[in-house]
């Protein structure tokens, strides 16, 4: 396809188990791109760029949201997800908006009112909550996450019904299928390998025992103890946004 | 009371392990470290205070501090030891290991 980065040239079609000829990925692409706008949630990981990339390339257009669990994570983690961020536009020329969303209030009302082995649980349906919202404000159609089935704990096939069961928008899953190092694989050929892994604290709130089979009622009755309402509309007020050219 | 500092797996802070094991109440470690320390959250398992750098005190004693200097690192941990150490903030546990019995200390 004329317009494309070398890199995402040679990206393109490793999904594909039969060759695509360019002319008709290039026509799905255009169809795609009138039709979708994702909310990508974008951590300093390596999974969630390489999802956000994937979906690029098929022509979808990406607001980028990073959920901030500061102080339960560092700075470098910010500062990993803008600079991934930045990268994708400079790799695909795509321009993203950026929302960045002070999450750390929710882990402390979490943590101190229910149960600790939900705790993963309520952060990711919080996320999607979020991401519902803006969805609306910048007219997107769909959220789009870096979540492949078993990776960790609140990524198993019951959790991830539990966290749908908060969302009313598609979630947009690419990697699902994908095992770990076929995610590192493509994160090292598009670049956003070594900046995922440079220095960051991980996630210091993070049970010792997170549930991998949860329930959705015993969820919503945990949820039930907490006013998640107030929460979604306190992360929205502390968000803010950063322009394309601001990265 | 900290003899174990080693690096997070992500390089990014350092892990203090206590020599000995002792549970930790995060409220009384709260109203101790209030007067010296800036307290940036407490969510109930875990207490976070600005000293010299950031530290998350977990209840079973262990701290993340957050600095990418060993030395700073080792500073406060034994700032934030030699606060917490003989106060009611501490709560031994019944088969403490000694010192000598610590795989790497």
């Amino acid at each position: 396809m004329t317009g494309q980065p070398a890199l995402a040239r040679e990206i393109t079609g490793f999904l594909f188990l039969f060759p695509v000829s360019p002319p008709i990925r290039a026509q799905i692409s255009a169809e795609v791109k009138q039709l979708a706008k994702l909310v990508a949630l974008v951590s300093g990981g390596i999974d969630s760029p390489v999802a956000a990339y994937l979906m690029i390339r098929r022509g979808v257009e990406i607001v980028a949201v990073h959920m901030d669990n500061r102080p339960f994570t560092d700075d470098k983690n910010l500062d990993k997800a803008l600079h991934l961020v930045r990268h994708l536009q400079e790799l695909t020329g795509s321009p993203i908006r950026t929302y960045v969303v002070p999450h750390g209030p929710n882990h402390i009302v979490f943590a101190r009112n229910c149960n600790r082995h939900l705790h993963c649980l309520f952060c990711r349906r919080m996320m999607y909550r979020v991401a519902e919202r803006i969805a609306e404000r910048e007219g997107a159609v769909g959220i789009l996450t870096g979540e492949s089935m078993g990776q960790v704990a609140s990524q198993t096939v019951q959790n991830i019904n539990v966290v749908n069961q908060v969302a009313t928008l598609p979630i947009i899953r690419p990697l699902i299928g994908l095992d770990k190092v076929e995610i590192i694989d493509i994160a090292r050929k598009i670049g956003t390998y070594e900046i995922s892994t440079l220095p960051g604290l991980c996630c210091t709130i993070v049970p010792k025992q997170p549930s991998t089979a949860a329930k959705l009622p015993d969820v919503l009755a945990e949820e039930g103890k907490i006013d998640i309402g107030a929460l979604v509309e306190k992360s929205l007020e502390g968000m803010y946004v950063l322009a394309p050219e601001a990265l | 009371m900290y003899s174990l500092l080693k690096p997070c797996k992500t390089s990014a802070a350092f892990e203090a392990i206590p020599r000995e094991r002792f549970g930790l109440d995060l409220d009384r470690c709260e109203e101790i470290l209030r007067p010296v320390c800036t307290i940036v959250a407490h969510a109930g398992v875990l207490l976070i205070v600005n000293d010299r750098c950031e530290v998350s005190i977990h209840k079973d004693g262990r701290l993340i501090l957050k600095t990418d200097s060993q030395d700073l690192a080792t500073e406060q941990a034994g700032r934030i030891a030699g606060w917490l150490e003989g106060t009611d903030a501490l709560r031994k546990h019944r088969d403490s290991r000694g010192p000598g019995q610590h795989p790497r200390s």
